[in-house]
């Protein structure tokens, strides 16, 4: 355990608070979401991984204030948290502003992808 | 060259996923103001968040890395890009994801 341990959970439970008790956009109910994140969470861990690998570290984290966790590869574990956090809330906001009728004008999907879809 | 490495990162996360607008209709680019108001409040958040974890030593930035350009209050320039940058390819990714599976 360490500051930044503590202050990137209480980052994530800051979010969730806003997202129950303010912004109310479902988002995080939606599989969408769940998904899209799971393929942010790859490419972060890359670009984390260059930011953080000990070799040549971009970010140099000071080993005592973080729980000295570091995975995948050596990306200290609070930046998930940290990121999570970050990107989350940004998509709530922009998941706030919404409207059904700003044009959304999609594609129309491949059957294939609206067979996956089906909730 | 290698000070800009940092700067260059953010580039390429931002050409990275420039084809999910281009090529595959996401349409997050092409609604500026929107995209301003959800990712403008975040970057300075977390600005916020990452001087005062500076100033608690909780991290720092190599000089070797970074251009050394800052921001003010002893925030590097690369830090203001990644606030924007990666809120930015967040929103790409799951809108991505939401105009190929066809809904919200």
């Amino acid at each position: 355990m360490g500051a930044y341990t503590v202050t990137s959970l209480l980052g994530c439970a800051l979010v969730l608070v806003l997202e129950l008790a303010w912004l109310r956009t479902g988002l995080l109910r939606r599989r969408t979401y769940w998904i899209g994140y799971a393929i942010v969470v790859f490419f972060q861990s890359l670009v984390d991984g260059w930011l953080t690998k000990l070799s040549a570290p971009i970010v140099i984290y000071d080993e005592g204030r973080f729980s000295g966790v570091r995975f995948p590869w050596d990306i200290p574990v609070e930046d998930f948290a940290f990121g999570w956090a970050m990107c989350t809330l940004a998509l709530l906001l922009w998941e706030r502003q919404h409207d059904p009728d700003d044009g959304d004008a999609e594609p129309e999907p491949d059957p294939a992808w609206r067979t996956l879809s089906r909730r | 060259m290698e000070r800009f490495e940092y700067l260059l990162l953010l580039a390429g996360c931002l050409l990275g996923t420039l084809p999910l607008e281009l090529l595959l209709g996401v349409r997050v680019w092409r609604r500026p103001a929107r995209l301003a108001r959800a990712v403008l409040p975040v970057t300075l958040a977390f600005a916020v968040w990452d001087v005062l974890a500076i100033r608690g030593r909780l991290w720092r930035y190599s000089d070797r890395y970074t251009t050394g350009w800052e921001v003010g209050l002893g925030l590097p320039v690369e830090e203001l890009a990644f606030f924007l940058v990666i809120p930015v390819c967040g929103i790409l990714s799951v809108e991505a994801v939401r105009v190929r599976l066809g809904r919200r």
